[in-house]
């Protein structure tokens, strides 16, 4: 009774969200064919959303996993970081994005606690990044 | 059930001692006669010790039946019993928690339905018992007097009063009412008894049966058995899947070279899981390296474990390889052994196996590679001691000794103190250990057997130089020890050689941390300059690829097996760091390892580690790495 109707919810909730991500990968794919020149057929653009949605199943398992794992509860940025560690890049790029929002917290905290000029020099600092590199290991 | 909770309820209250004297006994009794083997009388705890006949129950309560000469139990039980039709253990079982308690006529009940206990011979239940307890159970008020009543005539009375609702249910009454003897004494305590009936039933039942079929057809039923046995203890899911994960530890292996099956009982389960297993997963090997090795091979591994005989022929195609061996054992330097060329058969035949175990454990390669590096050769080669030889000599034990001594060098590049024994266990199986394996392989090389010593050299060799990267010499050292390990643990139950020397030695090296001053090999004194890395021996990944694929391989496939079992390696053991550095820790630990096998998709929710485990390791490691292999069970057979 309840479960089933808690099911049914659960999977028109899933339903919902694959078409999102659909809609989502039908729009990314067309900005790529408009950049590349290139044609993305229907298949391939619901292939891809289906790979993504799946992907997305995993990463949330092992991320649960990775927080377990520390004896957390929390999935925290490093537990994503560990699961890009299979791709170099990847990991080199979401290292440097998490460092940007670490230090961009960190700003406003720190505006917040002083408004001062010494934050906003600091803030400059900061936003150098480094220069990613392009390797990429694919040893998933 | 109502009438079940209603008749518990008023049995309680205030049951006629000598009602729930005679019910309990009476179904203990008539359980006992029915199934002699199950002893799920559990409730008044008499029924565990049920093995033999109804009398068994009787002597336990000599109060009870004090008078019960002239119509002893048994003799009613088996009035019953040769009129009633047999119903399964575990159906008779409920029946009789049931019976127990409809035995119990608490409340006054209108019925006069007390006759009914007294007819034995007459009872046959035209239904399944289970029907005809289920309908007692219906029953809720059965006259105390009354039932005193009819016990009193029970004897050889065989009325068909039906009081009772129906003649089934009379009929259970009065099997029931046969056995209790109407002048015994009523006991308080054995009221409450049979109450647990239920809890423990099932699995009392499966041990029993469990005992007696393994008393009747020791190895034919191992199998049936332990399945059953270990559902119990292991948290299969039931999937069809997890069904074929069958962690018996000890399985007769249905294996054409049969010699030492019984030798080897832990390791026939392994095969025979393996054999299932093998199908179930190819997805697994496939995305291995290694999955270039059929999982089927490993059936091929462990027949070489099985059988030390089969081993020397089963290892014909590697006598190609043997040929590289004198080559190469030129090589050795720390060389121990004088005997190179059993010692070459041995290793052969033990890398054979070992190239199924290690490609089968390729996985398991992430158990805490570094720190076990050390201890698993130590252990590898004292268990390859113990098992594998032939004609084991106390040079093996030395030689083990001194394979130990060659880890301690190794031991700076564990990355920290293993902390389990268990890590050690299952690094052992995949820590080739080059030097370390080379020894013990030479030491154990009484045994005659044209192994390839020239694998085990070079990796010694290799193995000597490196102090400068842990991960490869670890790599090294796993792929080496596999094959040692499995030999070991094939041989080692052979009561010829004394392998519960070694295997002692070994284990007890196994939890402390082996830092022993090994006297550094001489071969490296030079060669450490460079602090060349570690690489596995490459005829060893020829050995065990070729094994595996059973076709003629050019040399640059071997090239490229080779590079990409290095970078497997490399890739999981910088895994490894990083989920121990994510858990703050310093060490790799058993949680690493499985955590990177369920990232691997070796370990899902449907295949929890520790079948993998007991699938693929031998008994040893497995009583160190899963709890309940060392829960004492006695092993069967035991030799």
């Amino acid at each position: 009774g309840s479960e089933a109707a808690g099911g049914e919810q659960r999977e028109l909730l899933i339903q919902r969200l694959r078409a999102a991500v659909h809609y989502t990968t039908g729009a990314l794919a067309q900005d790529v064919a408009e950049d590349k020149g290139v044609l993305f057929s229907k298949q391939t653009v619901a292939a891809i959303s289906e790979i993504t949605f799946r992907q997305a199943e995993n990463f949330a398992r092992d991320l649960e996993m990775f927080a377990r794992h520390a004896k957390r509860s929390t999935i925290t940025s490093e537990d994503v970081k560990l699961l890009a560690r299979r791709s170099n890049s990847l990991l080199k790029y979401i290292t440097q994005k998490s460092d940007e929002l670490a230090s961009s917290n960190m700003e406003q905290k720190e505006k917040k606690k002083k408004k001062s000029s010494a934050a906003k020099g600091r803030k400059t600092e900061e936003n150098e990044t480094p220069v990613t590199e392009s390797e990429d290991s694919n040893m998933a | 059930m109502d009438g079940r909770v209603g008749l518990r309820a008023s049995r309680r209250a205030a049951p006629t001692p000598r009602v729930a004297v005679r019910s309990s006994p009476r179904h203990r009794a008539r359980v006992r006669e029915q199934e002699p083997v199950v002893s799920a009388m559990s409730g008044s705890g008499l029924g565990k010790e049920n093995k033999a006949g109804s009398s068994t129950p009787l002597r336990h309560r000599p109060n009870a039946f004090s008078e019960l000469d002239n119509a002893t139990p048994r003799v009613m039980l088996r009035k019953i019993i040769q009129n009633q039709p047999q119903v399964s253990p575990l159906a008779l079982q409920t029946v009789q928690l049931e019976e127990t308690e409809d035995a119990r006529p608490e409340p006054p009940s209108q019925r006069t339905s007390s006759t009914v206990e007294l007819q034995l011979p007459d009872l046959v239940p035209e239904d399944a018992s289970v029907t005809t307890f289920r309908m007692t159970r219906k029953r809720k008020k059965l006259s105390i007097s009354e039932f005193e009543r009819a016990a009193d005539k029970r004897l050889p009375q065989n009325q068909a009063h039906s009081t009772l609702d129906s003649t089934l249910v009379r009929s259970l009454r009065m099997s029931v009412g046969s056995v209790m003897a109407p002048d015994t004494v009523e006991k308080r305590g054995l009221l409450r008894r049979p109450q647990n009936h239920k809890a423990i039933d099932i699995a009392a039942f499966e041990g029993g049966v469990e005992q007696n079929m393994l008393q009747i057809k020791a190895q034919d039923y191992l199998v049936d058995l332990q399945t059953s046995s270990m559902t119990g203890t292991t948290t299969i899911r039931t999937d069809a899947e997890v069904v074929l994960n069958n962690t018996e530890l000890f399985v007769e292996p249905q294996l054409g070279e049969q010699n030492l099956l019984a030798v080897e009982p832990q390791l026939s389960d392994s095969k025979t899981s393996a054999q299932r297993s093998n199908t179930s997963y190819p997805a697994h090997e496939k995305a291995r390296l290694e999955g270039l090795v059929s999982r089927v091979s490993t059936d091929e591994r462990r027949t070489l474990r099985f059988s030390e005989k089969d081993l020397i022929t089963d290892h014909e195609h590697v006598d190609g390889i043997t040929q590289k061996t004198p080559a190469k054992q030129g090589e050795e330097e720390q060389d121990h052994s004088q005997q190179n060329d059993p010692m070459e058969q041995f290793s052969e035949s033990e890398e054979m196996a070992g190239t199924t175990e290690h490609h089968a454990d390729a996985e398991y390669s992430e158990h805490s590679e570094k720190k076990l590096s050390r201890k698993a050769v130590s252990q590898l080669t004292a268990a390859q001691d113990a098992g594998v030889e032939m004609e084991m000599t106390p040079s093996e034990g030395g030689v083990a000794e001194g394979t130990e001594h060659q880890d301690s060098p190794k031991a700076e590049l564990q990355m920290a103190g293993s902390p389990g024994g268990h890590s050690p266990a299952s690094y052992s199986l995949e820590k080739p250990g080059a030097k370390p394996l080379k020894e013990a392989v030479e030491q154990t090389g009484e045994i005659e057997r044209g192994t390839i010593t020239g694998v085990l050299d070079a990796a010694e060799e290799e193995a000597t130089d490196d102090e400068s990267d842990k991960e490869d010499h670890e790599s090294e050292e796993i792929s080496m020890k596999t094959p040692m390990f499995v030999h070991a643990a094939a041989y080692r139950p052979q009561p010829v050689l004394s392998p519960p020397h070694p295997v002692k030695s070994a284990s007890p090296e196994l939890p402390p941390q082996p830092v022993r001053a090994k006297p550094v090999p001489k071969s490296s004194g030079a060669a450490q300059r460079k602090t060349r890395e570690p690489e596995i021996a490459s005829s060893l990944i020829k050995q065990i690829f070729s094994h595996y694929v059973k076709t003629p391989v050019t040399r640059d496939a071997y090239k490229i097996v080779e590079k990409c079992s290095e970078r497997y390696f490399k890739q999981i053991s910088s895994d490894l760091e990083a989920y121990s550095q994510h858990a703050g820790r310093k060490t790799v630990e058993m949680a690493d390892v499985e955590l990177l096998m369920r990232r691997q998709g070796l370990v899902t929710d449907k295949m929890p580690l520790h079948v993998l485990v007991e699938r693929h390791l031998p008994l040893e490691y497995r009583k160190l790495l899963i709890p309940i292999a060392v829960s004492g069970n006695k092993v069967i057979p035991c030799k």
